[in-house]
């Protein structure tokens, strides 16, 4: 299955949701809902909330992330909102505000 | 004082109250209470700490319940479980860690401070001659979710294998092509969608 990108000119506002990985290099505003990866690449801008099986930031996003696996913000990402998911990895040099949850 | 003066508190020691100092500080037993340091705070494998926590960095790998609040750094590393807020400038939590609590890493516009973290555990043990009369290090306990896969930049579930190129290498793909791609598909998807609505009428 192919890989979707989102160009770093394109913006959107409104709802993604789909089956395949999402790789966002413009703006996305609203709504994020994947079975499967998000990938927010450094050129990227997230105003979402986002429901998936896992995310890697290494841009910017700002709203609450909910994922089934895994979390992962890299370092010179930006993050604020709250995380939820049973694998959370913060980086050094990570920017990050918000609330994390584990189920602890 | 000397520069790498090291207090330990050992695996049998529970300490019940205000601790607060000026050198670092590694708890392979337990505290409660409250802990001020201008220095580092190790909690080991071994440590727990029921307590609120100022210091200048913190590395956690035992457990720590309460809130830290560190000037420089907080990190929590593969062994650490952690629930409690965390405010410093620079958070650190790597892969099977477990935390649950809120971040605060300050003002975000700021840029985050790089240089040297304080030494991870092995480093900071290694420094003591007490070692030798510390119980074998505990072996890491059996990973509860499936390993990370190293840097991979996929998920590790088998529905990512359909993942076909690393990330890093798309960056530089014709962004355009790219779209015009993805348009394709998804544009056969509703033509598809609407044969199906029709025929079920029918």
């Amino acid at each position: 299955m192919a890989n979707t990108i989102i160009g770093s000119s394109i913006v959107i506002d409104g709802e993604i949701t789909g089956d395949e990985d999402l790789v966002i290099q413009g703006t996305v505003k609203g709504k994020i809902q994947l079975k499967e990866s998000l990938y927010v690449e450094s050129s990227g801008v997230v105003e979402a909330d986002i429901e998936t099986q896992n995310v890697e930031v290494s841009g910017q996003v700002t709203g609450n992330m909910t994922a089934s696996d895994k979390v992962e913000l890299k370092s010179q990402c930006r993050m604020i909102g709250d995380i939820k998911a049973p694998r959370i990895l913060i980086a050094d040099g990570a920017s990050f505000k918000g609330n994390v949850d584990m189920d602890v | 004082m000397a520069d790498n003066a090291s207090t330990i508190v050992g695996p049998s020691i529970l300490i019940n109250g205000n601790l607060q100092g000026d050198e670092d500080l590694t708890v392979l037993g337990r505290v409660e209470g409250n802990i001020s340091l201008t220095r580092t705070l190790h909690v080991e494998e071994s440590g727990i700490v029921k307590a609120d926590i100022q210091v200048r960095n913190a590395v956690v790998s035992g457990v720590v319940v309460g809130n830290i609040t560190a000037s420089d750094s907080v990190e929590i590393t593969d062994a650490g479980r952690m629930v409690g807020d965390i405010k410093a400038p620079r958070v650190i939590i790597v892969d099977g860690a477990r935390f649950r609590g809120a971040v605060d890493m300050g003002d975000l516009d700021s840029p985050r401070a790089t240089g040297e973290l304080p030494a991870r555990k092995v480093g900071s043990l290694t420094r003591t001659s007490a070692q030798s009369a510390l119980p074998p290090r505990r072996p890491m306990p059996a990973p509860v979710r499936a390993a990370t896969p190293v840097r991979a930049p996929g998920p590790i579930t088998p529905a990512a294998g359909r993942r076909d190129a690393p990330i890093g290498a798309k960056s530089s793909e014709d962004e355009t092509r790219a779209i015009g791609a993805r348009q394709a598909p998804v544009l056969a998807g509703k033509k598809f969608k609407k044969k199906v609505v029709v025929k079920k009428k029918v």
